[in-house]
């Protein structure tokens, strides 16, 4: 066992009146100060095996980065322990203790030392360093006038030189460009291949989902799920279907310039479905969805066809269809219905997309509704790729 | 607390304490082109002010009264540099309480540390003013280190209390600042102690780092050996001193990520 987590409990304390001098401490012994307590992490306990890489995922305030301080025993937990076997080098934040006014060369000797290197093996990395960051002209300048693009990867070649035993990252992969990312990731697969034991923080499921074998999914400091990593996954992609359509609701209710037609046909509303045919605004890249979209028909009609469009964030019109483009013969409708739309894989990597399902005439002359782009569902990647698109494809060699 | 396994610990952290301290030290006299010559010139300045008013206004006749004055300024210097330094070596340096874990009372130490670098510095003039005046040290010297090293964990003891306390009350540094300067004059460091009358002197001698100065003095100055009796009640308060500390340190320690 690498480390072990058992009931642990933090509860901050929220005096209403924040007391930092003595003299405000003498004053307010007369009133006595009332205090709320705020409970981060609820009764978490697992336990993680030697050599493993585990994810900890959760929304912002779910008490992830409380959880990694307490086990790097920055933070004290309120009850419950922590048990750590071996040596843990914690990466919450690059460069700690740089110094801008010491030389670069200075500071690599001091955060090596903060990162617990001995002086031995400083000694004999620091030129390595340096140039793994591309600043050997550099030496000798202060710390202060370099940018901080080059500041942050003094700091990363400095910290990759730890040898730890057990490994705690916190979103240290956000900053930085993608160049950088893919470095982190090489790294981190490095220490992984020689056996480190990996606690790792993120937002990136698509890195969590590469990376760890398996996750934890915390929840307003609940334990909501501790497992393998693809379920866990899609227990947290997919499990809050309800609140993710609650906004999607009040999306809909702005219509004015965003919605046209004569109404003879009325689009009550589109719904999103995953793979379990459960509503939901958020997607993993590749898995399949289905576009529900409900109708009311005032009176019966026939010369009809429903499309959808889809465009980018930004506003790039992606992809447009329609039943007519399909030759899906419709039957005359009347009242209220719906018609699916089968999207087998969400060819798109990640971000928001907007959605605007639209009922005409089958040549186009008559809009009954048209919605624009006022509905919207997100894609989650699940893969390294990078770019807008998903493409199913594979390397030969 | 000061167990043989946390002695242990801090043993194998002595790089980062060291590293730390040298860094510190480096940092204070790299922004200026005369470097460390800066900080010699506070206390010969201050030597000279005090000489001249205490030599010729009060009448003060005491044998080396220069060396006695400066010897006494620089190790007073020392306390009140290295506790006044350590009030912010907590709250001063956010990101390593924050980002990493090492015991903490690292942070403290190395700025004793730092301070006693200084002090180092300050000592170089002092060992010249004693050649320029031809005053030679005896055998007694060999005390001087040990009360030297009281002196520094006397220093270490009131830090650890000092920069654990400011973490929480932050005008701390301010009321020590006030103790610092009262000490300064109701320490015999500007006369000798004899000024008081006999029956009185104990009370100033209560103090122990009067004891220190005018036992350093007589080693270094007067070539004579400090009563073992006064020896014992240094290494006493100094025991006291730093026991006190850790336990104040160590009960507001856990909480100083969140407090800072």
């Amino acid at each position: 066992m690498a480390v072990q987590v058992e009931h642990l409990w933090k509860t901050f304390p929220i005096p209403h009146e924040r007391r930092t001098t003595l003299f405000e401490n003498l004053v307010g012994m007369m009133r006595p100060n009332h205090y709320e307590t705020f409970t981060v992490l609820k009764d978490v306990s697992f336990e993680v095996e030697e050599g493993e890489c585990i994810g900890i995922i959760g929304d912002n305030g779910s008490g992830k980065s409380t959880l990694l301080k307490i086990i790097a025993n920055i933070l004290r937990p309120t009850k419950g322990a922590v048990r750590v076997r071996g040596k843990m080098t914690p990466f919450l934040e690059l460069g700690v203790g740089f110094q801008p006014d010491l030389t670069v060369r200075e500071n690599v000797g001091v955060y090596a030392t903060v990162m617990g290197l001995s002086r031995k093996k400083i000694r004999e990395i620091t030129d390595d360093v340096i140039k793994f960051a591309g600043l050997e002209k550099f030496e000798d300048t202060k710390l202060k006038n370099l940018s901080s693009g080059m500041q942050v990867r003094l700091a990363f070649s400095t910290a990759i030189q730890t040898e730890p035993d057990v490994l705690l990252v916190d979103e240290v992969l956000a900053v930085g460009d993608m160049e950088f990312q893919q470095k982190c990731f090489d790294v981190f697969n490095r220490y992984r291949k020689e056996g480190v034991t990996i606690l790792f923080v993120s937002h990136d499921l698509g890195a969590v989902r590469r990376f760890c074998d398996r996750t934890l999914l915390l929840g307003a400091g609940e334990q909501r799920a501790f497992g393998e990593t693809g379920k866990v996954l899609d227990r947290y992609v997919y499990g809050r279907s309800e609140s993710g359509n609650s906004s999607d609701d009040s999306n809909k209710g702005q219509c004015g310039s965003n919605r046209w037609g004569n109404k003879k046909v009325i689009i009550t509303d589109v719904e999103f479905l995953d793979k379990f045919g459960i509503k939901c605004t958020r997607f993993s890249s590749m898995d399949p969805m289905t576009v529900r979209i409900h109708y009311h028909a005032v009176e019966d009609i026939s010369d009809i066809t429903f499309g959808i469009a889809i465009h980018s964030d930004d506003g790039h019109h992606l992809f447009g269809t329609n039943t007519k483009i399909k030759n899906i013969p419709l039957r005359v409708l009347s009242g209220d219905g719906c018609i699916d739309l089968k999207i087998e894989h969400i060819p798109m990597l990640s971000g928001k997309f907007l959605l605007s399902p639209a009922a005409q005439s089958l040549d186009y002359q008559i809009t009954y509704d048209w919605i624009d782009k006022q509905y919207s569902f997100e894609v989650i990647p699940t893969s390294g790729d990078a770019g807008l698109i998903a493409m199913s494809c594979g390397w030969v060699t | 607390m000061l167990t043989s396994s946390h002695l242990q610990e801090l043993w194998s952290y002595r790089d980062l304490i060291i590293r730390l301290a040298w860094s510190d030290f480096k940092l204070r006299y790299k922004s200026s082109a005369l470097g460390f010559f800066w900080s010699l010139l506070d206390p010969l300045l201050m030597l000279l002010v005090l000489y001249v008013v205490f030599t010729n206004l009060m009448r003060i006749q005491v044998e080396h009264y220069q060396l006695f004055l400066l010897l006494g300024i620089i190790l007073w210097n020392f306390l009140d540099r290295g506790t006044s330094m350590s009030t912010w070596s907590i709250i001063g340096k956010p990101g390593l309480v924050q980002k990493v874990y090492f015991p903490r009372d690292i942070l403290v130490i190395s700025t004793c540390i730092t301070a006693l670098m200084m002090t180092a510095l300050e000592f170089v003039v002092f060992v010249i003013f004693m050649a320029v005046f031809r005053v030679m040290p005896g055998m007694t010297i060999v005390y001087f280190p040990i009360l030297f090293m009281f002196e520094f964990l006397i220093i270490l003891g009131l830090s650890m209390a000092l920069s654990a306390l400011n973490v929480y009350f932050r005008d701390v540094q301010f009321i020590w600042r006030l103790i610092v300067q009262v000490g300064f004059f109701a320490t015999p460091i500007l006369y000798p102690l004899t000024i008081f009358p006999e029956k009185i002197r104990w009370i100033v001698m209560l103090n122990p780092m009067a004891q220190i100065i005018t036992m350093m003095r007589d080693c270094t100055l007067y070539r004579s050996s400090p009563e073992p009796s006064n020896l014992a009640y240094v290494a006493v308060s100094t025991l006291v001193v730093i026991l006190l500390g850790y336990f104040i340190f160590d009960r507001l320690e856990p909480k100083f990520a969140e407090a800072i």
